[in-house]
C-alpha cells in the first residue's frame, strides 16, 4: 500500500538533503523492500531535472560472497562503486534491513578483508563529500526486522521513524532549518572549547578537541539526523567510557562495552557479553584503537533506543564515540577500516565540562552556557 | 523456498552460455521479480571465481521515466552503463515482468525516445558481442505477468519455461544444450548450400532467396531458453503468399490473421482480420519495414504452444518465422529498418519446406540431410 509519507520523504531528501539539480548523476540503492520509496525517489530526482539510476542490493548474494567468496573476490571492486565515489554527484542509500542479524554467523576475517579493501573508496567519497563535490544520504526506512529489534510493531515503528525525520509537521523542510539554527547556537558554543570532561555512571573521559571543527548534522547525510560531531585529536583521550546500549556492528554485538584509555588508544576493552567481538573489532588495524568520532545526540522527537543506530545515535540527551576512521570535514587524521559509532546515554545524571566549566547535565546543554 | 531448476538455470547460463571463468567481470542486470535467479547466478559466478555484481531495479522505473523527464532526460545515456559496456567480460540480461502491458497506454512519441535511447546504449553493446569480446545471455525469469500472457498459472508457466531450457529435475541441461548445438551447426552448413527456399503451408505458398547469405544456429549462448536456425533473405528475392495463424504482437498490440503477398521483394499486400490499420503502419514505418529482414526455423520441440512472448514463440519446435525490417549483419543482411518484426507460421500440421525443389521439412521436423549436403 501507498504511504503518503513516502512522497514527502522523498521530496525532502531531493529537495532538502541532497538538493538535486539538473544533471546530477544520482544513485539510489537499496534493499528490496524498499522499492515504493525508490520509486518516490527516482520520480522526484527526474522532476529536479537529475539523471537517477536505481540498484537494489541482494542481500543473498552478499552473503554468498561473504560465505564462499576468495581473497581476491572479496577485495573486488565493482565499476559501479568506483564510479559512484569519482563521478557521481548524488548518493543515496536507504537502509531498510530484512534481517538484521542475516550477517552474525560470517567469518569475521572474511567481514575484515572486505572492510579493509574498501577503506579507500570510503575515504575518496568522504573527502570528496568534504569538498562540497558529492552529496550522499543514508535514509532510514521502516522494516518488520527494525520494528522487531526495536521491540515494536511495524506501524508503531513508522510513526517512530517519520517522527525523527520530522515528517509529521506540514513542512518537514523548515521544521529541518530551525532545528538546524538551535545545532548552530550549540555548535558555536562547541567550537572554541579546547577539552571536554564526559561524566557519568562508570565514566570519566577527556578528549582535546582544540582546532577542530564541529559539524552540525541537519538532515543532509543522514536522515532522520540530530547530531553535532567532530574528530577529537587522536592523542589526547584519556579516561574511561562505559556504554549504556549495546555496541552493533552488522548483525553482531557487544553489550555492557567499558572501554579505557590511555594517550588515545584503548588499553582495556570488556564487555558483558560478546567481549572477543568487541577485541576482534578493535585489533582490525592500527586505526580501529583510537577515537575517529565524538558527538552529542540532539533530536530530541527519538525518545526511545530502538537498536537502530542511525536513530539511536540522534537520541537527544546521549553522545556517542565512534572507533575507527575519522570523518573529513572534522580536522580528524585517524585512518582505519573501521568506523564503530557507540552510544552512552546522559539522561539520567551525566555531565559534561567544557575547559572546566558545566556546560550539559542529565541530557542537555545548559541555558546561558558561553 | 529455493527451487532447484534455478539453480540449474544458474548454472547453465554461467557454465555453458557465458563460460564464465575466473576473474571475469559480470553483471547481472533485472528488474526485482526476477532476484531468485538473479541471486542464483551471482552465487554460481562466485563458484567460478569470477566478480559478479548485479543491477536490480524496481519495476515501474520506465513509467516513471515517461512521465517526469524532459526529452533531454529521455535520451540521456548513463556513464555507469557506458562504463560497462567496456570494462564487462561477461553479462546478463533476466526478462521478468510483474505487468507485460504495463506501458501500452503511454505516450507513443516519448516511449518511441525512451526506446531508441535504449537501443543506442544496446546497439554499442552488441559491437563488443559480435567481435567475441563480451558474451552476453538474456534468459527468462517465470513471473505471473508472462504467465497470464501464456494463460497459465505461475506453477504450470514455470514448468513450461524449465522445459523449454532443459532444466527440469533430472535434465542434464548442459549435455542436451551442447547436443542442440552441434545438431544446429550442421543444419545450419547445410542450408549455407541452399538458394532459394519455398515454404508450403494452409493459404501459404512463398519463396525466398537465400543464396549467398549465413545460417546461424541459435544454441544458448544468447539466449535462454533457444533453438532455431535463422537468415536474412536476400531483399529482392521474396515472392508469394504467406499466412499467420497466431496473432501477431508488437510493443504489447496484437493482430490477428495476418496475410502478406509479397512481390520482388516487398509486401504489396497486407491484410488482417483484426488490428488491420496497425499492421499496415507498422509496415509503412520505413521502406525497410516492407522486406523480410529474417527467415527461421523454429527447433525447440519443449515449447509446444503459444505464450505470446516472441522469445519463446519464435522458437516453437515445427514453426518458421519471418521479420518484416532490420536484417542480421552476421548473416549477410543488406536490408536496414527501425522495424524487425516477428511473424510466426505455423507449420507443424500440414506445413512442407523445399530447398531448392527438394523436400526438406514435413510436418514440423527436417525430413532428412539434405541434398545440397550430400552433393
Amino acid at each position: 500500500m501507498l504511504d503518503p509519507r513516502h512522497r514527502k520523504l522523498a521530496e525532502v531528501i531531493v529537495g532538502y538533503s541532497t538538493e538535486v539539480g539538473p544533471g546530477d548523476k544520482v544513485l539510489i540503492e537499496s534493499t528490496g523492500s524498499a522499492s515504493p520509496l525508490v520509486r518516490e525517489l527516482y520520480g522526484a530526482s527526474l522532476r529536479a531535472g537529475g539523471h537517477p539510476e536505481t540498484s537494489l542490493g541482494l542481500d543473498e548474494a552478499e552473503e554468498a560472497l561473504l560465505g564462499e567468496g576468495s581473497d581476491a573476490q572479496l577485495e573486488w571492486i565493482a565499476p559501479d562503486l568506483e564510479w559512484k565515489v569519482d563521478r557521481g554527484d548524488v548518493w543515496m542509500v536507504i537502509d531498510a534491513p530484512v534481517n538484521t542479524k542475516r550477517l552474525t554467523g560470517v567469518d569475521p576475517s572474511k567481514m575484515g578483508t572486505r572492510l579493509k579493501a574498501r577503506a579507500p573508496i570510503q575515504s575518496r567519497y568522504l573527502e570528496r563529500s568534504a569538498a562540497g563535490d558529492f552529496r550522499w544520504v543514508i535514509c532510514g526506512y521502516p522494516t518488520e526486522a527494525s520494528a522487531q529489534d526495536a521491540g515494536m510493531s511495524l506501524r508503531q515503528y513508522e510513526d517512530v521513524l517519520y517522527r525523527a525525520a520530522f515528517l509529521d509537521k506540514d513542512d518537514p523542510v523548515a521544521a529541518w532549518a530551525s532545528f538546524g539554527d538551535r545545532l548552530e547556537g550549540v555548535g558555536s558554543i562547541l567550537d572554541n572549547v579546547r577539552e571536554l570532561r564526559i561524566v557519568g555512571e562508570e565514566t570519566d573521559l577527556k578528549l582535546g578537541v582544540e582546532d577542530r571543527t564541529w559539524i552540525r548534522s541537519k538532515g543532509l547525510r543522514n536522515f532522520p539526523d540530530g547530531e553535532v560531531f567532530t574528530g577529537p585529536i587522536e592523542t589526547s583521550v584519556e579516561g574511561t567510557i562505559r556504554f549504556t546500549f549495546p555496541a552493533m556492528m552488522r548483525g553482531r554485538q557487544a553489550d555492557g562495552v567499558r572501554l579505557r584509555f590511555e594517550a588515545g588508544e584503548v588499553v582495556e576493552a570488556t564487555a558483558t557479553r560478546g567481549q572477543d567481538f568487541l577485541r576482534e573489532m578493535i585489533a582490525l588495524d592500527e586505526g580501529a584503537k583510537r577515537v575517529g568520532e565524538f558527538a552529542f545526540g540532539m533530536n530530541d522527537a527519538i525518545g526511545e533506543y530502538t537498536g537502530n543506530l542511525l536513530l539511536d545515535e540522534k537520541i537527544g540527551g546521549t553522545v556517542h564515540l565512534a572507533l575507527g576512521r575519522s570523518v573529513p570535514g572534522t580536522g580528524g587524521e585517524n585512518r582505519s577500516g573501521l568506523h564503530w559509532d557507540i552510544v552512552c546515554d546522559l539522561r539520567d545524571g551525566g555531565e559534561v565540562y567544557a575547559d572546566g566549566e558545566l556546560v550539559y547535565r542529565d541530557g542537555a546543554f545548559l541555558s546561558g552556557t558561553s | 523456498m529455493r527451487d532447484a531448476r534455478i539453480e540449474k538455470l544458474a548454472e547453465l547460463i554461467t557454465g555453458y552460455s557465458l563460460d564464465l571463468r575466473e576473474g571475469q567481470v559480470y553483471r547481472i542486470d533485472g528488474e526485482e521479480v526476477s532476484i531468485p535467479l538473479a541471486v542464483a547466478l551471482y552465487a554460481a559466478a562466485i563458484r567460478r571465481g569470477a566478480n559478479p555484481y548485479t543491477r536490480i531495479v524496481p519495476s515501474g522505473l520506465d513509467e516513471l521515466e515517461l512521465e517526469h523527464a524532459s526529452d533531454e532526460q529521455l535520451a540521456y545515456i548513463s556513464e555507469l552503463e557506458e562504463i560497462a559496456t567496456e570494462r564487462l567480460d561477461a553479462w546478463s540480461t533476466l526478462w521478468g515482468a510483474v505487468n507485460t502491458r504495463a506501458l501500452t497506454r503511454a505516450d507513443p512519441e516519448r516511449r518511441r525516445l525512451q526506446l531508441s535511447t535504449q537501443f543506442r546504449m544496446v546497439n554499442r553493446r552488441w559491437e563488443r558481442i559480435s567481435a567475441g569480446d563480451l558474451a552476453w545471455c538474456g534468459t527468462f525469469y517465470p513471473s505471473q505477468g508472462h504467465a497470464q500472457d501464456a494463460e497459465m498459472s505461475l506453477p504450470e508457466y514455470e514448468d513450461f519455461v524449465h522445459g523449454a531450457c532443459h532444466t527440469r529435475d533430472g535434465d542434464d541441461p548442459i549435455a542436451h544444450w551442447k547436443g542442440m548445438s552441434e545438431t544446429m551447426t550442421a543444419r545450419a552448413l547445410e542450408l549455407d548450400g541452399v538458394r532459394e527456399l519455398r515454404i508450403v503451408g494452409p493459404d501459404t505458398d512463398l519463396c525466398v532467396v537465400v543464396e549467398g547469405r549465413q545460417w546461424v544456429p541459435s544454441d544458448g549462448k544468447h539466449n535462454m531458453p533457444d533453438g532455431e536456425i535463422f537468415t536474412s533473405p536476400v531483399e529482392t528475392g521474396t515472392s508469394g503468399e504467406i499466412f499467420f495463424a497466431f496473432p501477431s504482437i508488437f510493443q504489447g498490440q496484437e493482430v490477428e490473421n495476418v496475410r502478406l503477398r509479397f512481390e520482388d521483394g516487398s509486401v504489396v499486400h497486407a491484410e488482417a482480420t483484426s488490428g488491420e490499420n496497425y499492421l499496415r503502419s507498422l509496415i509503412e514505418t520505413d521502406a525497410g519495414a516492407k522486406v523480410l529482414g529474417e527467415v527461421a526455423f523454429g527447433l525447440n520441440y519443449e515449447i509446444d504452444r503459444f505464450t505470446r512472448d516472441i522469445l519463446f514463440d519464435e522458437k516453437i519446435g515445427g514453426t518458421m518465422h519471418v521479420a518484416l525490417g532490420c536484417g542480421f549483419d552476421e548473416a549477410g543482411a543488406e536490408n536496414k529498418s527501425d522495424l524487425h518484426w516477428d511473424l510466426i507460421c505455423d507449420l507443424r500440421q500440414e506445413g512442407e519446406v523445399y530447398a531448392d525443389g527438394e523436400l526438406v521439412w514435413k510436418a514440423g521436423s527436417f525430413v532428412a540431410e539434405l541434398a545440397v549436403a550430400r552433393a
